[in-house]
């Protein structure tokens, strides 16, 4: 179930609201969360409902026997065994293929007679996500930053919340713990206009914005061989605005009916394209996994208290594991690496004194080499990413008049405008501190309106597939 | 340095902070109230009725203006003209006013329109009527084959049905649910208003004819944009390619590419409800000694190849469903789909998915030779 379809809008929502509230008791109103938020999911595939619920009671009884044992061997034992049933679930769904077809093809290149049989192999949605919020549990409570909760509903309402369930944010239970053990007695009005708002902006960004790009940034990854130096960094351009207007206005919309229903759901995005360095960028880009990698991976890898050169390996390697968790593939994997050399190297000339004092310069660097990153990112393979970026350095020459005439429509073109002045200029969704008059108000019941309007034929999320 | 970090915590989402404790510091901090949470302000309670009733009063207001217009003739209101073309009707009342019957018929959709029966005639010396519509599906004919009986009883039919890869099977079209004739035949299994009607019904597609139906209605008339010579055939037809449609045919084209590249059409649903009225008019047809010819309709080369390069499996199933049928049915196959089979030119088309007159009597001189005598 899309939150951009009228089914979720106007056949799930009401009716989860109405529930949510009107079960004034915490154990039922948990319960009723947990089970719609169990309906939700199962309404993609019911067959990978158990598949959840099992990582769900993994780490419920994990972090319990973690908290009854003070035996450091045992812990670890209870650690290492939570974290390889997540990970084996996630390897196998998410990975066996990939590395299959990895293998096939490194054993035809070197000659060698491996075939092993191709895995077709779904991938439950959102698997990523829920397994990260379980797993960052139970390291928490090996870690002894939280107590765990005995009470089951409060931790399947944790991983199920269907809100972030299928594409974040990643919460915390420190995110929530507070939230399930006293649940808001009833829905302000202040709770209400900040969710309505939430919702309509995430409406707005995803249907109007990222909808709209969609066709004309297809349509250029397409002819990827036929671009010229201006048509690719369009591509490039448009692709990183759907990206961001696509993710961001989801993240909205998961925040919008978290304070809906009584919860309060950490930002996921702070005007990354503002950023004036590639370390802010992650301090603004997905924030909630950027922190749960920095927390989860980079820190225990020793994070940069070992010198610069370990300090470049762990980012390399933090970023290369970020990159592969996006997806099962070598696009993915070097978009990682990419990441990394370049907070690798921009860690060094920090530490060098190297860094331009320039505001403007280093927004405008720091955009383009993000801007090409998500070439990669979102190329079908490596040899059209290859093609677009020379394209972008020039290698593809000038774009002939029939190729600009077909590639960048005037609408298109105005509309990357537009975004580009906006997202380097304009405030975002949590920054905006309106006061709430009618007129506001009816200016967002209108945009959600016309936004709806345009679900006809929605596109699901480009973070679904992660 | 410094400033830069200053400044980059200046642009920080004002609003309460939760800072985290531990080994290192928190650098990446996460604000759970945004900066529209901590207004302190009355009137949230007005800011969120507004919202929702300016939501649902112009979506109310968007549904009912569509329901009143219909344009797409879903829901049956009837007060203006639809903004799709209203040729059952038309066609039926054609098939009325012939003084003799037709040997040969033309059914099919709008990709079979520019078919024109004159030129059958000039090569089969068989008399023709063309009485394929605007999307037109297995009901549309099955309702035309038995209005052509009960209009001609007792005279010999001869059928060319074009169907596409899915074989006509997207159910009956309201116009001829509504049509007199239309429901005699269908023994009331009309459509009704659903819900996902009211999803279209409040979209921008709808909208958009609805305000050209109104503009057409107001400051022109409410006339079909068509017109019909008495034997179905389009009256002023594209007759060849004209160089001024070459970019639109190309923008056309890559559309479509780009469509099917992006969402490959997948194996259709053989669910045998969905081939119900094809297969009760293969039944009524034979049950009347005929025996149709049954032609899959021209794709675009690029387009095409495109299709194959995904594999194509609505055609391999819609294929193999026709082979399955011949166990039951008299009835003979034409593939049109490859145009190179029957010298078909690629710049001939009004668009990538309809062939303009002169390929379409290229196809139709195929279609006569390889009919297996059925025409005759």
């Amino acid at each position: 179930m899309l939150f951009n379809s009228y089914l979720f809008l106007f056949g799930f929502l009401p009716p989860v609201l109405v529930g949510c509230w009107a079960l004034r008791q915490k154990n039922l109103r948990l319960a009723f969360l947990t089970l719609s938020s169990w309906f939700f999911y199962a309404w993609w595939d019911w067959r990978f409902l158990p598949l959840m619920l099992s990582t769900t009671m993994v780490d419920y009884v994990a972090a319990l026997a973690l908290q009854h044992t003070d035996d450091e061997r045992r812990r670890r034992l209870l650690l290492i065994g939570s974290l390889s049933i997540n990970l084996s679930l996630l390897g196998y769904f998410k990975y066996a293929g990939f590395f299959v077809g990895s293998l096939n093809g490194i054993g035809r290149a070197l000659g060698a007679p491996v075939d092993l049989p191709d895995l077709h192999i779904l991938l439950p949605i959102g698997i990523s996500f829920y397994t990260f919020n379980s797993m960052s549990y139970t390291i928490d409570v090996f870690r002894r930053r939280v107590t765990p909760t005995k009470h089951l509903l409060e931790y399947t309402t944790f991983v199920a919340l269907f809100p972030h369930l299928i594409a974040g944010p990643i919460v915390r239970f420190t995110d929530l713990a507070e939230q399930l053990r006293r649940p808001r007695p009833s829905l302000t009005s202040k709770a209400a206009s900040v969710g309505l708002f939430f919702l309509a902006c995430g409406l707005t960004k995803k249907l109007l914005i990222a909808d709209q790009l969609n066709p004309y940034v297809d349509r250029l990854f397409a002819h990827s061989g036929d671009l010229g130096f201006l048509t690719s960094w369009a591509a490039a351009f448009g692709y990183s605005l759907q990206l961001y207007f696509d993710f961001s206005g989801y993240s909205d919309m998961a925040v919008g009916l978290a304070w809906l229903i009584g919860f309060r759901f950490p930002q996921n995005f702070n005007s990354p394209f503002k950023a004036q360095n590639i370390s802010d960028f992650w301090r603004r880009w997905h924030m909630s996994l950027s922190a749960w990698f920095r927390d989860y991976l980079f820190i225990p890898l020793g994070g940069s208290r070992r010198g610069p050169a370990r300090t470049t390996i762990n980012l390399v390697l933090t970023m290369f594991l970020a990159g592969l968790w996006h997806g099962a593939a070598w696009t993915f994997v070097v978009w990682g690496l990419f990441h990394g050399v370049l907070l690798g190297t921009h860690g060094l000339l920090r530490k060098l004194g190297l860094t331009p004092s320039s505001v403007f310069f280093n927004r405008a660097v720091t955009f383009l080499f993000v801007v090409a990153a998500f070439v990669i990112f979102r190329a079908p393979d490596l040899g059209t990413a290859g093609t677009i970026l020379s394209s972008m350095l020039g290698f593809g020459g000038l774009d002939h008049a029939g190729a600009l005439h077909t590639f960048l429509p005037a609408r298109f073109l105005i509309l990357l405008g537009a975004l580009l002045v906006f997202v380097h200029a304009a405030p975002n969704t949590w920054q905006i501190r309106a006061r709430p008059r009618i007129v506001y108000g009816l200016a967002t019941g209108t945009a959600a309106a016309i936004a709806i309007m345009t679900i006809a034929s929605p596109h699901p999320f480009i973070y679904f597939q992660f | 340095m410094a400033t830069i970090r200053k400044s980059v915590e200046s642009l920080a989402t004002p609003g309460i902070l939760r800072r985290r404790t531990g080994a290192e510091a928190e650098k990446l901090e996460r604000p759970l109230e945004p900066g529209v949470a901590s207004v302190q302000a009355i009137g949230y309670g007005r800011f969120a009725l507004a919202t929702v009733g300016a939501c649902l009063a112009l979506l109310v207001a968007t549904l009912l203006m569509n329901v009143l217009v219909d344009p797409f003739a879903i829901a049956g209101t009837g007060l203006l003209p639809t903004a799709v073309e209203a040729d059952r009707t038309v066609k039926l009342d054609l098939i009325r006013k012939l003084e003799r019957s037709p040997d040969i018929v033309i059914l099919g959709s709008s990709r079979a329109r520019q078919g024109e029966p004159s030129f059958l005639t000039q090569l089969t010396g068989e008399t023709a009527f063309n009485a394929a519509v605007t999307g037109g599906t297995a009901a549309d004919a099955w309702v035309t084959a038995r209005y052509v009986n009960d209009r001609f009883p007792r005279k010999p039919h001869h059928y060319i049905w074009f169907v596409d890869a899915g074989i006509a099977t997207k159910g009956i079209n309201p116009q001829l649910a509504e049509d007199p004739r239309g429901k005699r035949y269908l023994a009331g299994k009309g459509v009704s208003f659903t819900l996902a009607d009211v999803g279209t019904y409040i979209g921008p597609q709808a909208s958009l004819a609805s305000w050209r139906v109104l503009k057409k209605c107001l400051l022109h008339s409410c006339k079909a944009r068509l017109r019909y010579l008495p034997d179905g055939a389009i009256a002023r037809p594209t007759l060849r390619y004209l160089p001024e449609h070459a970019a639109s045919l190309q923008n056309s084209i890559s559309r479509l590419v780009d469509a099917v590249r992006a969402h490959p059409p997948r194996k259709p649903n053989t669910n045998p409800a969905r081939y119900r009225f094809f297969e009760r008019t293969l039944a009524f047809m034979n049950a009347h000694g005929i025996r149709p010819v049954i032609v899959l309709n021209p794709i675009h080369p690029k387009v095409l190849a495109v299709l194959r390069k995904h594999g194509f499996a609505q055609r391999r199933a819609s294929l193999a469903y026709l082979h399955a049928l011949h166990r039951r049915y008299d009835f003979v196959v034409v593939d049109g789909e490859d145009i190179s089979r029957w010298g078909g030119s690629p710049q001939q088309f009004t668009n990538a998915t309809h062939i303009n007159r002169r390929n379409m009597r290229r196809l139709l001189r195929y279609v006569v030779a390889h009919s297996d005598g059925a025409l005759r």
